[in-house]
């Protein structure tokens, strides 16, 4: 079923894009995490322009994290002040980011700045990905103990301008939060991405959140800054398709539940390894797009 | 079916047209099958055909050529340079006036019958239909620029040359088949139908054909161009309402 794309200006076959959108909906929604950072790079391999392709997915975002905020609210998974700040960091950080995608795509080096992005984000996330599912399948092998303590303060508990966090139990600076809330904004904004593969790890890691409030509240700050990433890459760039949404969302929204409940009945060690592969071979494929000796030494940018 | 039928009829009236006119030495007379090419959501590019009868006396070679040529456009084309490893656009050269999509349809290859600069003249080669604009880089070749522009456009469907996809019946009646790929920019598109003998011009006839978008289409593209913001909150509301649905949907009971 070809559907003709407004924005991007072109035909594209509707099924498949939207069963590529549901398939990587299915197995984000399997390991938790949301599937920008796969989707965005597959959109561009089937030839949506760049700019298409990054501000179209962050409605896409917006959705699925919206479909699941809504069950961490229900119980009660969700600190609202934190998410405030976190989302105050990304308010700055997508107005940056959106700024440089917009100076990069008159410039003519937006596609280098996408892939640049993705090649380091991708290949670090998905090595860590491997490193950690490989090291937790020994450890059950071998019986070990599951995991090491964490320590109970960190750095990001020594900087000034400290506040009380009744949700999360913490009381720490305000700075951290509006730090990570600013790296997912600029990501959001120039990868197309929630950026919650970042923000989840930092708020465990760094800000030392409980573990059942970290999801809530990274959802809830990607809501907001993905919402308003799709406002000003709309006013700035012309490059949000509704149309091209319209298929994303159906097929990763619905992807990514049944993922999830399917998921609960996986084992995470050999799903992680999957998607870290994955992420692996995205990652080189682009950057081999980079390095090699290209076919066509000319490029037409508008 | 239709189509064929329709093309059939406007066909028989151009020669009728034609032959009320045979008194005249050499003449031309055109018709294209679609005047309007409506983008619609199903839209997968377009075919038309430009078809017509001409007629002369004497013994003459005759030749026609038919273009079709999309609304100019600017350019920017790069040159990618080798920078720490790196494959990176730099380079830039401006075309303005670039046509966003040529397709040329010719009795025979038009190098064997036109000279160089006539076919320059005439507006039948795309790379010099393009203006280059405040110049090109330092020790760089001006045509490659153009070789390559044409060599781009052609990879993309945008260019297309058939030189001898235009059939010329006995009777004088001919009929060049087009394709518009879905990604050809909407708009205005010049139609020349030109008639040579010898390899001289004798007449030219200009048309034209307008690709517009309708409907859900149109709505979309002049909602995100005219009021960009309010495109951007409806998109977000849209999503909102999206994930709200489907947590709706598949909520655990």
């Amino acid at each position: 079923m070809s559907l003709y794309l407004p924005i991007a200006e072109m035909s594209v076959n509707a099924l498949l894009i939207i069963l590529i959108s549901g398939g990587i909906g299915f197995l984000s929604g399997m390991v938790g995490v949301g599937g920008g950072f796969i989707m965005t790079p597959a959109l561009i391999f089937m030839g949506i322009p760049p700019s298409v392709a990054v501000a179209t997915q962050a409605s896409q975002i917006t959705a699925s994290s919206f479909s699941g905020v809504i069950a961490h609210a229900r119980r009660r998974g969700l600190d609202i002040r934190m998410g405030l700040l976190l989302s105050i960091g990304g308010v700055v950080g997508s107005t940056f980011g959106v700024w440089v995608f917009a100076t990069m795509k008159a410039l003519g080096q937006l596609d280098l700045l996408i892939t640049i992005f993705y090649v380091f984000f991708l290949g670090v996330i998905g090595a860590l990905m491997l490193w950690e599912s490989v090291w937790a399948l020994r450890r059950r092998a071998r019986g070990g103990p599951p995991a090491r303590r964490r320590r109970k303060r960190g750095w990001a508990h020594r900087l000034p301008l400290r506040v009380r966090f009744p949700q999360s139990g913490l009381y720490i600076s305000v700075l951290p939060p509006l730090g990570i809330g600013l790296l997912t904004g600029v990501l959001a904004a120039i990868m197309g991405v929630g950026g919650g593969f970042i923000a989840v790890p930092a708020m465990i890691y760094l800000l030392r959140m409980p573990t059942n409030v970290v999801v809530g509240t990274s959802l809830f700050s990607i809501i907001i800054i993905t919402s308003l990433v799709t406002v000003l890459q709309s006013a700035q760039t012309h490059t949000v398709d509704l149309v091209l949404a319209a298929l994303l969302i159906l097929g990763g929204v619905i992807g990514a539940q049944f993922g999830a409940r399917f998921g609960a009945r996986l084992k995470a060690e050999e799903l992680r390894i999957i998607l870290g592969g994955l992420v692996c071979a995205t990652a080189l494929r682009l950057l081999w797009d980079l390095v090699a000796h290209p076919a066509e030494l000319f490029v037409l940018t508008r | 079916m239709t189509l064929r039928a329709l093309l059939l009829a406007m066909m028989l009236c151009v020669l009728g047209a034609g032959v009320a006119h045979a008194q005249r030495p050499t003449g031309l007379s055109t018709g294209i099958t679609e005047e309007e090419v409506a983008v619609t959501s199903d839209y997968r590019g377009a075919q038309l055909t430009v078809f017509g009868v001409h007629w002369q006396r004497g013994p003459a070679r005759s030749d026609v050529v038919v273009v079709l040529r999309g609304p100019g456009e600017r350019e920017i084309l790069r040159r990618k340079r080798r920078i720490l490893g790196l494959w990176i656009n730099s380079d830039p050269v401006r075309f303005s006036e670039a046509p966003s999509f040529f397709a040329l349809a010719s009795t025979r290859p038009i190098g064997t019958f036109l000279s160089a600069s006539t076919i320059a003249n005439l507006g039948l080669d795309p790379g010099a239909l393009a203006r280059l604009e405040g110049g090109t880089p330092p020790d760089s070749d001006p045509a490659a620029y153009r070789r390559a522009l044409v060599r781009l456009k052609k990879a993309a469907g945008l260019y297309r040359e058939s030189p001898r996809g235009l059939s010329l019946e006995d009777d004088g009646a001919f009929k060049a088949p087009f394709i518009i790929p879905a990604n050809a920019p909407v708009g205005a598109y010049k139609v020349d139908v030109f008639l040579f003998r010898n390899g001289r011009l004798v007449q030219r006839k200009p048309g034209e054909v307008v690709i517009t978008r309708i409907g859900i289409e149109k709505t979309i593209y002049t909602a995100a161009q005219t009021w960009p913001l309010l495109y951007g909150f409806s998109a977000v509301l849209f999503a909102l309402a999206s994930g709200y649905a489907a947590a709706f949907a598949f909520r655990r009971r």
